[in-house]
């Protein structure tokens, strides 16, 4: 067993509360990614012992989700919507203008870590098509903006690159 | 000790106090409805201004909370409560229009006003009832059944589902007017299907729980529904969370189940925030736990929060994601009522069909058959969007014609004509609009054309899109959410998807065709659905699109313009002043030279469409022009 540290007796505080055995796993991932925005390999092997699983399963598993990250967010996330309402009305030329103006794949980042691009699932505000959300990693603040089109995209994604904060974006 | 129907009248006596109190205020009160998607549209920074404008003119004013009522084009929504009792919804209401809410509640202003939509409870002169909305016509006649209590209460107090009636099913079931046996007949006798799709009858698949060996039983709600364009079960959960929580009492008592799971897709938060508090809710008065509602029977009921893995929406999926392993989905027998989670014996049904359990027991089977078709009885909740004019979910009972629908929500937006109609999801269908007159809300029309109808939601899709663009998303959803397991799916699906994104491209090749019959063949030997019915759109595209599908592969052609290897952009207008801001627009650079004389990179261009958006009198979006090809000598 590796030697517990200040920041496993952390991790290990912060899931205290989640058993073996239980149907916890998904609860306890979560917990970790809310605090830490990621699930770092220590925090894998904590939960594993945590939940008595070996650390291989808790990595199969995570990494089987969508939402679960192994390495550190962006620290403003432009999560482009994929359903077909969205579609409709350009949204894959949103998605295209968006991952050009960063440079950056699907679900990726900028190099500084200030903007990602993460693929959405269509959540059912469809008059509000088409649209995004913006996430914010410190204030876990989620605010969708619709109505946009490609180059409305290109202007939100260049504020954000450039500096703006998720805030200002929105109001702007 | 007291029986339960001694208990619900304590429980009830206090809500009603309380709900009386909130129907009919001593002061009027603004209720800003605070849903998904009343959010998404701006409803915290409504409520936010008209907090702020009660406070700074110390306004006679209170401030409440409502779920939306189904119109979300009108969103957000706002809903005045007079003293006199009489409720009268604005939308949209935003932020400037703060002040005019609050002297509308103080009556410093007329109820009259552009934003007025209807009256939900009393009258108001020149306000006609909301239930007059077009919007509203194929609903029920004496009113909505499952989603009675959207706008009319706090979808967050206890006290407001017991006052409307709720809990009353459950405590008058466990007060021993109905024994196991007789709840599952009843909902057998309402013929009440599940709602995901399927439409298997729900109190059949209690039966199977409730006659499987051993104690431990389970019931499974999912709520993962992951259906893009559809969202009926989200309304269910943030609107009315203790009409789930009493279906699955009544679930758990028909079906001898000690432990029951809320499973719940990530990207509902509110819904997440909504159920886990109404469980609580419902733990502290004793409605949930051990000894629900001082009888002997223990229900333990958990919300389980998904983390973006469509194929859990397969029930032996959901299952194993439940119990700390990989949401992949397993071959069936075992059935789940044989081994579900924790190899227990479980069952699996979604929030709709578990949502409809109280209003059965509470009102009998007879009168739930009042609605619906011979085959598919009762009301059931749809979700409209695409290019309609409005998108918003209703409850209108089973078998009501497609093009009623369509009116219902106000036709095509100006200058649009249907073309299709997508529904079941990625793993559900695309139809013509010439299907329309054939078409009813209910499974047969639409399996007859080899389509779905599925969970309930419906997009309308308008003749500015193309049917190969739009299927290349449900391909790539699919193949991206294969849980990997089936060769014949992950693989399938790939080669699927990049034949129709080779078909987009402008290289669909002449057995293509053949090719992807072939795939949607070997596809069907996979496990589960996911595989089984992944190639139903493509199917249905070359079925029913058949004449694009040519237009595409053999003629080079996308008459939609939106397939990316067969258009192009093409400056039209050099002495357009906008030019110079679609040149600092495009992401690419693909724009280049001074005023005048700029041109267009058509190898740079990614076709995103940034340009013409800002400069749509100078740059065109244009059928690329045919280049020779090869034609094979014989």
């Amino acid at each position: 067993m590796p030697l517990e540290t200040e920041s496993r007796a952390q991790i290990r505080a912060l899931i205290a509360e989640f058993r073996p055995n239980h149907g916890d796993l998904l609860a306890t991932l979560h917990r970790i990614q809310h605090e830490y925005g990621y699930l770092s390999r220590e925090a894998l092997e904590v939960v594993a012992e945590q939940l008595h699983l070996f650390a291989a399963q808790v990595y199969g598993a995570a990494s089987y989700y969508e939402e679960f990250r192994f390495e550190p967010p962006a620290a403003v996330d432009i999560r482009w919507c994929s359903g077909p309402a969205c579609r409709a009305r350009n949204g894959g030329g949103i998605r295209d203008a968006l991952l050009a103006t960063l440079a950056v794949q699907m679900n990726g980042q900028t190099e500084d870590g200030r903007v990602g691009v993460r693929l959405g699932q269509c959540i059912g505000t469809c008059e509000l098509a088409p649209q995004v959300w913006i996430e914010e990693r410190a204030s876990h603040t989620n605010e969708v903006v619709g109505n946009l089109n490609a180059a409305k995209a290109v202007r939100l994604a260049r504020a954000l690159r450039d500096g703006a904060t998720a805030q200002e974006v929105l109001r702007g | 000790m007291a029986s339960p129907l001694e208990r619900y009248a304590e429980l009830k006596t206090a809500a009603d106090a309380t709900y009386a109190g909130w129907r009919t205020p001593q002061r009027p009160r603004i209720d800003v409805a605070i849903d998904t998607s009343s959010l998404a549209n701006g409803a915290r920074a409504t409520r936010d201004a008209i907090e702020a404008n009660i406070s700074e003119r110390n306004a006679v004013v209170d401030l409440g909370r409502v779920h939306g009522y189904g119109m979300q084009w009108l969103h957000p929504l706002v809903t005045i409560t007079f003293p006199d009792g009489a409720s009268v919804v604005y939308g949209p209401v935003r932020a400037e229009h703060a002040a005019l809410i609050v002297d509308i509640a103080t009556g410093a202003k007329p109820a009259t006003s552009t934003l007025a939509i209807g009256t939900i409870a009393g009258e108001r002169a020149g306000i006609p009832s909301l239930r007059e909305h077009p919007f509203f016509a194929l609903e029920p006649k004496t009113g909505r059944r499952l989603i009675h209590r959207l706008g009319f209460t706090d979808p967050e107090n206890l006290d407001h589902y017991i006052a409307t009636g709720g809990y009353h099913a459950a405590a008058r079931m466990l007060d021993r007017h109905q024994s196991p046996a007789q709840v599952r007949q009843e909902l057998i006798d309402s013929a009440l299907g599940g709602r995901g799709g399927g439409n298997f009858p729900a109190g059949t698949k209690w039966n199977f729980l409730a006659t499987a060996p051993g104690e431990e039983h389970y019931v499974i709600c999912n709520a993962d529904e992951g259906d893009p364009g559809a969202w009926v079960n989200r309304v269910i959960m943030e609107g009315d969370p203790h009409l789930l929580i009493e279906g699955l009492i009544i679930a758990a008592y028909a079906t001898g189940s000690k432990g029951g799971f809320i499973y719940i897709r990530d990207e509902y938060p509110l819904a997440i925030a909504r159920m886990e508090q109404a469980v609580r809710q419902a733990q502290e008065a004793g409605l949930l736990g051990e000894g629900v509602f001082g009888t002997e029977m223990n229900f333990e009921l958990r919300v389980i929060r998904g983390a973006g893995a469509y194929v859990c929406g397969e029930e032996t999926g959901l299952i194993s994601s439940i119990q700390d392993s990989r949401g992949m989905p397993r071959v069936k027998p075992p059935f789940p009522a044989g081994a579900g989670v924790f190899m227990k014996p479980s069952n699996v049904n979604n929030v709709e069909t578990y949502a409809n359990a109280p209003m059965v027991i509470e009102h009998g089977a007879q009168w739930y058959l009042e609605y619906g078709t011979e085959r598919m009885r009762g009301t059931r909740l749809f979700s409209f969007s695409g290019d309609i004019q409005r998108v918003g979910f209703m409850e209108i009972p089973f078998g009501v014609p497609l093009g009623g629908v369509i009116e219902a929500c106000g036709g095509m937006l100006p200058g649009l004509q249907l073309k299709a109609i997508q529904s079941g999801g990625p793993l559900g269908s695309m139809l013509p609009a010439r299907e329309v007159p054939n078409l009813s809300m209910e499974n047969a029309p639409f399996s007859a054309l080899d389509a779905l109808m599925g969970g309930g939601g419906i997009v309308f899709l308008s003749d500015r899109i193309c049917t190969i663009h739009m299927a290349e998303m449900f391909t790539q959803f699919v193949e991206e959410e294969s849980c990997g397991r089936c060769t014949t799916c992950h693989g399938g699906n790939q080669r699927q998807t990049e034949i129709i994104r080779r078909t987009i491209a402008g290289e669909g090749r002449h057995e293509d065709r053949h090719n992807l019959a072939l795939i949607d063949r070997t596809l069907q030997f996979s496990n589960c659905v996911h595989g089984q019915f992944s190639p139903k759109i493509v199917r249905n595209t070359l079925r029913f699109f058949s004449d694009e599908y040519e237009r595409h592969s053999a003629g080079r052609t996308c008459d939609a313009l939106e397939c990316e290897g067969l258009i192009r952009f093409r400056i039209t207008n050099q002495g357009d002043p906008r030019l110079a801001e679609a040149q600092d627009i495009c992401p690419v650079a693909a724009i280049t030279g001074t005023p005048g004389r700029r041109t267009l990179d058509e190898a740079a261009c990614i076709r995103c469409g940034a340009c013409t958006d800002v400069a749509p009198n100078a740059i065109v979006r244009e059928a690329k022009p045919a280049t020779p090809r090869l034609v094979a000598l014989s």
